[in-house]
């Protein structure tokens, strides 16, 4: 299992009032799977990518990424694990305001192998996400959807085994909707392994034989736990 | 040399990180630069007031005696030395004379001292407080060493000489033979010295007779002891010692007060820097931007790594700057923007130029108190945020 959550839990605070987020969540990925995650609103999905991916510190529960405990480990070695690991594509816009298209794709990228490589690589995945002559454009200068479309190239630098997706075509037409599917496509057919949190019923049709889960007032349950048991 | 292609990437991020934010650190650069110029300059200032001072007092006679009578002072008779050879422990007395000449043409008050530079010990080295020509030699009469003004206004005037007007109105042309040099000028900028009987001549002082006595002793440990018996001695003179006037320059201008300025303007810089942190902190914008780095695998090392070198390069340069400007400013301008704070100092001493003193305690001393504050306010609140989860950039905060 490339991905292993056992008893996960979350409670936030807020006001005096206690939400549980993430309750009780179990929860293993294959490597090369493609798994969707679909809820609603408050369910608590961004909590659960966040802490898969080491940034929330569950309640209780343990994360297991590669058969290491999240939370057993360094802070350094925590973020070298999400670093190398792990590509992430937030729910809100989070490009950085000051750096070009070029550059914030580029920033996953440690100081210590950046290379003149390492841009015509970020070119190619630039010209895969459709956007190969804005690479010196500001995110401002940028429309919604192409900011998130330089977002999901800036998850792909490092070649991450797993892409942890929040919303990833939230805001994008239907024919850049269906670019960024076939990339999802793409690394998928590679043995890249997804986990993805959308509203997109088309995302479910574009690839192959994905795992369908539903997260409820943070209970997550699997549409066909059989399969999960298959594979 | 994985090490250093890895820094030159931090830098070259932190480079382009600071040019990114280049209005805000331009100001920042600005008002840094300005305050240690200030700091710098004041250092330079005091440091070079107390050093002339002292290189010149270094010269000074240990036991300087003057004869009062109501409340006046007047010339001293030659027995007056005579009385003094019982005092074991003294072993030189030479006398001195000085008086004011007010200059009605330019309106110039002079200063004039007549020297007997053979009896001075180490009367010899005198020339070195010289920039050009020398001393008149014992018994050479009607040439004069003069202070750099001084020497100004002759040359101004297109004239060779310097003419001096008698009691009576008769006149005394004196010969240059020199003029001090820059760094005495505190002290030696309006002064006229000639030889001790030419000063006599000058102000109708009798033949035998002095002004003032300078007694050197022995022993240096025993200059309070001497001077005690000379005022038990001749009880209507007054005894000047020279550390004493050593503790009144220092009262005035020297270290203790320059030291406590420097302690004042220190804390307030801390105080701005602080404040400005404080008020600024790390901005909404900065603080998202850390949070997307952590997410996207930057190590705290290296997101604090940025970070200091956007600090070190800021007040490296407002350092540098600063220092530069606060040398300029005191070696070319003599420190012009304190000439209000110096009011203190100018009514004891004509305008004079300085000598700027930058030792490299000096330059220690404002680096330490400078940049390596100016980087702790700035490293640690990024330290702080790049410790703590970075769950906000997920959820848009
Ligand atoms: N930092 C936080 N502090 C307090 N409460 C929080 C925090 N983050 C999330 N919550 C709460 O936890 C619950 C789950 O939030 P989460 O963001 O995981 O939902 P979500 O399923 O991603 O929703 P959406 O589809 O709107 O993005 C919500 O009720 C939310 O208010
Ligand atoms: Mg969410």
């Amino acid at each position: 299992m490339i991905i292993e959550c056992r008893n996960l839990k979350k409670t936030y605070v807020a006001d005096g009032q206690a939400v549980t987020a993430v309750d009780d969540v179990n929860l293993s990925i294959a490597a090369g799977d493609f798994a969707i995650i679909l809820g609603h609103s408050g369910s608590g999905k961004t909590t659960l990518l966040s802490m898969i991916g080491g940034l929330t510190t569950p309640d209780s529960g343990e994360v297991l990424v590669n058969g290491i405990e999240n939370w057993h480990q360094s802070d350094a070695r925590l973020t070298e694990m999400r670093n190398q690991t792990i590509g992430f594509i937030f729910q809100f816009a989070s490009l950085i305001p000051t750096l070009t298209a070029l550059e914030n794709i580029l920033l996953p990228l440690s100081f210590g192998n950046r290379k003149a490589a390492s841009s015509r690589q970020a070119r190619d995945i630039l010209a895969q996400v459709g956007l190969k002559d804005r690479e010196n454009a500001f995110p401002a200068q940028l429309s919604g959807g192409q900011q998130r479309r330089i977002a999901i190239a800036r998850a792909f630098i490092n070649q991450p085994a797993i892409i942890l997706a929040d919303e990833p075509t939230g805001d994008l037409d239907e024919d850049t909707e269906q670019e960024i599917l076939a990339v999802f496509h793409e690394y998928h057919r590679q043995g890249t392994t997804f986990v993805v949190v959308t509203h997109n019923v088309h995302l479910a049709d574009s690839q192959e034989s994905p795992r369908i889960l539903h997260m409820r007032k943070g209970v997550l349950s699997e549409e066909n736990p059989a399969r999960t048991r298959a594979a | 040399m994985q090490i250093l292609a890895r820094q030159i990437n931090v830098l070259d991020y932190a480079l382009s990180s600071l040019w990114r934010r280049r209005m805000k650190n331009l100001s920042v650069l600005l008002v840094f630069t300005a305050v240690i110029f200030l700091v710098a300059s004041f250092q330079m200032t005091t440091g070079a007031l107390t050093r002339t001072a002292e290189r010149v007092l270094e010269n000074a006679p240990q036991i300087t005696l003057q004869r009062m009578s109501a409340g006046r002072q007047v010339d001293i008779p030659p027995e007056y030395a005579a009385r003094l050879s019982s005092i074991y422990g003294i072993s030189r007395i030479v006398p001195r004379v000085w008086g004011y000449y007010f200059d009605e043409v330019t309106g110039a008050n002079l200063t004039v001292m007549g020297l007997a530079t053979d009896r001075m010990p180490m009367g010899d080295q005198l020339h070195l407080a010289l920039a050009s020509g020398s001393f008149p030699g014992p018994g050479s009469r009607g040439s004069v060493v003069l202070g750099r003004a001084v020497n100004d206004m002759v040359q101004a005037r297109g004239s060779h000489l310097l003419s001096l007007f008698r009691n009576d109105l008769s006149m005394a042309s004196f010969e240059i033979s020199g003029v001090f040099a820059d760094a005495t000028d505190i002290l030696t900028r309006d002064l006229v010295v000639m030889n001790i009987d030419d000063a006599r001549d000058l102000f109708r002082i009798r033949g035998d007779r002095a002004t003032d006595l300078c007694v050197y002793v022995t022993n240096p440990n025993e200059i309070n002891t001497i001077a005690r018996k000379i005022a038990d001695l001749l009880p209507d003179t007054r005894v000047v010692t020279r550390p004493q006037i050593l503790k009144t320059y220092r009262v005035v201008f020297g270290w203790r007060s320059g030291f406590g300025s420097i302690c004042l303007l220190t804390a307030l810089t801390a105080f701005i820097i602080l404040a400005w942190d404080k008020a600024s902190g790390l901005s909404q914008e900065e603080k998202r931007e850390i949070a997307i780095l952590k997410v996207l695998g930057w190590q705290t090392a290296d997101i604090l790594a940025v970070r200091f070198w956007e600090s070190l390069l800021v007040s490296g340069i407002s350092f540098l700057v600063g220092v530069t400007l606060a040398f300029i400013h005191v070696a070319f301008f003599d420190a012009a923007l304190f000439r209000p704070i110096m009011v203190g100092w100018s009514v004891i001493f004509p305008p004079f130029h300085l000598v700027p003193e930058m030792t490299a305690q000096v330059v220690l001393l404002i680096f330490c108190l400078s940049v390596l504050p100016y980087l702790a306010a700035t490293v640690i609140p990024a330290w702080h945020t790049a410790s703590v989860p970075a769950d906000s950039a997920l959820s848009g905060a």
